[in-house]
């Protein structure tokens, strides 16, 4: 186990710069997502922790030593590729002793380590099958126990859930979860999928077009995002803008949110509330409802504010009362708008 | 070693790969412009070898022979093979596969093996030696080829854009018509390149079943070559190359050799 | 089942298919066996000429020694160009599919394949020039050495091993290279991850991965190089007689198409032995 650490790292293709002084600490055993939309450098940035990609300029630490000049094969690393990268010549006992098979390791610590890795993905009973007979989530197992069985001293994930369809993703999560858990292993993984990122790590960082915008605990980052670009990449937001002034926030509609400093603020859908009569919560704006859509247990309004689409998103039997459209109030708490230091 | 040193040491290789390919054949081209007739060195420029091919009657009779042997082989083999394409990629039926293994031999049996059988059998059924032998075997060669060359390009075809054209009423002749074969034209013409190619390369076969003193160019070269060399021969060649290497340049244009990624 | 759809579908696919197998039987499928009765004729049939018949010209493989002789010797020869050619060609199409990249590797791809559909007769030619004694390649050598060889290649064996490697090497480049090109690179990656060195990963995962693309061009090569005459011919000058040149002798110079018919089978035998074995492998690649 080790914790890894890369500092102001640069890495250019032509004139895009897929990474752009990127500084950033995966603390020991830990399991960090690296989320961001396509291009924003995610993908690079792992690969240049695993050796794969040599940045231009910066460090790459492993356990607290530079690993710049190491080749991808003495680092000691684990990795998940996206398309898993089964040996299609070996079953799924040689994929998984190939890392030990290259060590060198003796023929009955091999076999023993193998088992034991078979069993902790639950696929002890097809150690001798072909690779090409398993079903996508028994691959990503078998890519999962070959990454783990050499022990490695970082795991590497590379979106390695985007090849399942949707239920099966949501078991593989809370697998990969037990499975990290139970071996203790530092891992940081890359996806697109905010949700997934929410739900397996224990601290996220989020790149845009190469640079790091935001890092830390899931909850503190969407809580607090800090920027507009994170609040409406992680989760949904609704961004209100204004102009500022003394005693608070102008609206285009004349309207006044005191305290708020703007001139750009968000609210996340789940905190709107809306009304047919005039609340008395300090922050209410007069808005349109446009549409209601039904989604079982919860619902989504659209409304349109200041030819502006805004999204609700609540419990279907909060949005009872509303008629199908027409004129609503919308209102939320104080605590629960979004204030960006960036433009503050 | 690093792997930078590595990609560089290996692009080296392929360099003397792509030397020890063509060196001969510029080799060849060179002296067919040396004013010497024993090859002598040092080079001196000379057109005369191809001023003398111009008037040299046998060689010029046997290239036409060749083309137009090669223009009716490639009209054959491209219509038939087509045809047997699309019938192979819509229909399914019994013993599909055999007929699909059948292409094989042709392309798999050495051509001294084809040849010889072709000699004894037309010798049996009474067509003979001659430019009908000919250009029957190479039909029989170059049809295996046209097949494999639309088919890959038909495998690309999505069938649903027939079914769209029969759902609004196209009968199957129109829709091979207007929908089928506009899609693989580019596939038809790989393949009658090919064709035109296996035709007008084709020495072994030829060599068999054509008539002595009205042979294809390519059996008149062996010949002359093992006469003794004469450098219209290297002249001659020269063109030879560069027609056929220009032929697969275009053909290259219509298929995809080896797919992509 | 004529009326019904699947009878007018079987008619039309039968009305496509027909004249091109028809042709295929004509040309290729009839003459062969054609051939396989005339290896068992004492004579040709034609000109009033007396036959009957025998199997003296299998016979004559077996007992007298010379044409099995020649056909070991055809046999080592066609093992030498392929191992050469596999040999040679494979880091090349591994340098192809691997390290070239982008549009320069299609352009190398054609480059290294073009020479194949041109005339191979011509190309061997262009050998002849090549080596003989006094000519380009010896004067090339000299120029570069300090001392004097005498590189004498033409009407050699080591001639011929040149010009078929020339002939055939393009075959085994195309094959290896589609073969390649199937890996994925993060295969070779996830090697790597887990500790691979470059040699492990060459025998553990490319060569048993490409093993299918190079074995269908090694047959490719090995089974024309067996029948091959005009090449032994032209580069090997009096050395030059293998197998596929006494077959051709039978029938343009002895005119015994008996016996040429019966040789030929013999070969004919040994191709289908060799590919019946390649086949699995041949599947495989196909795929």
């Amino acid at each position: 186990m080790a914790e890894v650490r890369v500092e102001r790292l640069v890495k250019a293709y032509g004139a895009a710069r897929a990474l752009d002084e990127v500084t950033l600490d995966f603390p020991d055993g830990g399991f960090f997502g690296l989320l961001g939309p396509s291009g924003s450098g995610k993908t690079t940035l792992l690969r240049a922790i695993a050796g794969f990609v040599v940045p231009d300029t910066g460090r790459v630490f492993i356990g607290g030593a530079p690993v710049e000049n190491v080749p991808v094969e003495h680092r000691e690393i684990g990795m998940v590729f996206q398309n898993y990268a089964l040996f299609p010549n070996m079953t799924v006992e040689e994929n998984v002793a190939f890392g030990l098979v290259v060590r060198k390791t003796g023929a009955a610590e091999t076999a023993k380590r193998v088992r034991e890795a078979l069993e902790l993905v639950q696929l002890g009973h097809l150690a001798t099958r072909k690779t090409h007979q398993l079903s996508g989530g028994q691959r990503q197992r078998v890519a999962m126990a070959r990454a783990i069985v050499t022990r490695p001293r970082v795991l590497l994930l590379d979106e390695p859930l985007s090849a399942l369809d949707k239920a099966l993703r949501v078991d593989m999560q809370i697998e990969l979860k037990r499975i990290q858990r139970e071996v203790g292993i530092t891992t940081i993984f890359v996806t697109h999928d905010q949700e997934e990122a929410l739900t397996l790590s224990d601290r996220i960082g989020i790149l845009k077009d190469g640079r790091l915008v935001r890092h830390g605990p899931p909850r503190e980052v969407y809580d607090d995002p800090r920027d507009p670009f994170t609040a409406q990449f992680l989760g949904d937001a609704n961004l209100i803008e204004g102009t500022p002034e003394p005693e608070g926030l102008r609206l285009s509609d004349g309207k006044l949110l005191p305290g708020l400093k703007g001139p750009t603020i968000a609210v996340r859908p789940e905190s709107l509330r809306l009304d047919t009569t005039e609340p008395t919560a300090p922050f209410r704006l007069r808005a349109r409802l446009q549409q209601r859509i039904f989604g079982g247990a919860m619902g989504t309004c659209i409304i349109d504010w200041q030819g502006r689409p805004l999204k609700a998103v609540g419990r279907d039997a909060d949005f009872r009362g509303l008629p199908d459209a027409g004129d609503v109030w919308l209102s939320w708490p104080k605590e629960s708008t979004i204030e960006f230091r960036a433009n503050a | 070693m690093s792997n930078r040193f590595l990609a560089h040491l290996g692009r080296a290789y392929l360099g003397l790969i792509l030397f020890f390919l063509y060196a001969p054949i510029l080799v060849m081209a060179a002296m067919s412009l040396n004013a010497s007739e024993f090859y002598q060195l040092p080079f001196k420029f000379s057109g005369e070898w191809y001023d003398r091919l111009w008037n040299n009657r046998e060689i010029l009779a046997a290239a036409g022979r060749s083309i137009w042997i090669a223009v009716v082989v490639t009209v054959i083999a491209t219509t038939l093979g087509t045809a047997a394409s699309i019938a192979l990629f819509r229909h399914d039926f019994p013993g599909k596969r055999i007929l699909q293994a059948l292409l094989f031999p042709p392309i798999a049996i050495p051509w001294l093996i084809t040849g010889t059988a072709m000699l004894i059998f037309f010798f049996g059924i009474g067509i003979g030696r001659g430019t009908p032998a000919v250009i029957i075997g190479h039909v029989a060669l170059a049809l295996p080829y046209v097949i494999v060359v639309v088919s890959a390009r038909l495998a690309s075809f999505d069938r649903v854009l027939e079914e769209a054209a029969r759902s609004l009423g196209a009968s199957a002749w129109q829709v091979t018509r207007a929908v089928t074969v506009p899609w693989i034209l580019p596939g038809i013409i790989a393949g009658g390149l090919f064709a035109f190619a296996v035709s007008f390369d084709q020495f072994v076969v030829s060599y068999f079943l054509s008539e002595p003193g009205d042979t294809t160019l390519p059996v008149l070269i062996y010949t002359s070559i093992r006469k003794g060399f004469t450098p219209e021969i290297n002249a001659i060649s020269t063109i030879i190359i560069a027609v056929s290497m220009g032929l697969m340049l275009l053909a290259a244009r219509f298929t995809k050799f080896g797919g992509d990624r | 089942m004529a009326g019904t759809i699947a009878g007018q579908d079987r008619r039309k696919a039968f009305m496509l298919l027909s004249p091109a197998y028809l042709w295929l039987t004509v040309a290729v499928f009839l003459p062969l066996s054609a051939m396989a009765y005339f290896s068992f004729l004492s004579d040709v049939p034609f000109g009033g000429k007396d036959w009957h018949f025998t199997i003296a010209n299998y016979r004559a493989f077996f007992e007298t020694g010379t044409y099995a002789t020649l056909m070991w010797k055809s046999l080592k020869l066609g093992l030498i160009v392929t191992a050469v050619s596999v040999v040679v060609g494979f880091p090349c199409a591994y340098v192809l599919a691997k390290v070239v990249k982008g549009r320069a590797r299609e352009a190398l791809f054609l480059l290294v394949i073009l020479p194949f559909w041109s005339n191979s007769l011509v190309r061997i030619f262009s050998w002849a020039i090549v080596l003989r004694g006094n000519g380009v390649l010896d004067r090339a050598v000299n120029a570069v050495l300090p001392w004097d060889v005498k590189l004498n290649l033409m009407f050699s064996p080591t001639a011929i091993v040149i010009g078929l490697v020339h002939s055939y090497l393009p075959y085994v480049i195309l094959t290896s290279y589609l073969a390649l090109q199937a890996i994925d690179d993060s295969l070779i990656e996830a090697a790597r991850s887990l500790g691979a060195k470059r040699r492990t990963i060459l025998w553990r995962l490319i060569l048993p991965l490409a093993a299918p693309g190079i074995i269908a061009g090694a047959v490719l090569i090995f089974v024309p190089v067996v029948g091959s005459f005009m090449e032994p011919r032209l580069l090997g000058g009096r050395l030059g007689t293998y197998y596929g040149t006494v077959i051709e002798d039978q029938f343009v110079a002895v005119f015994n198409w008996p016996l040429g018919a019966a040789l030929s089978f013999i070969l004919l035998a040994v191709v289908l032995a060799i590919l019946a074995a390649a086949s699995p492998m041949l599947k495989r690649a196909a795929t």
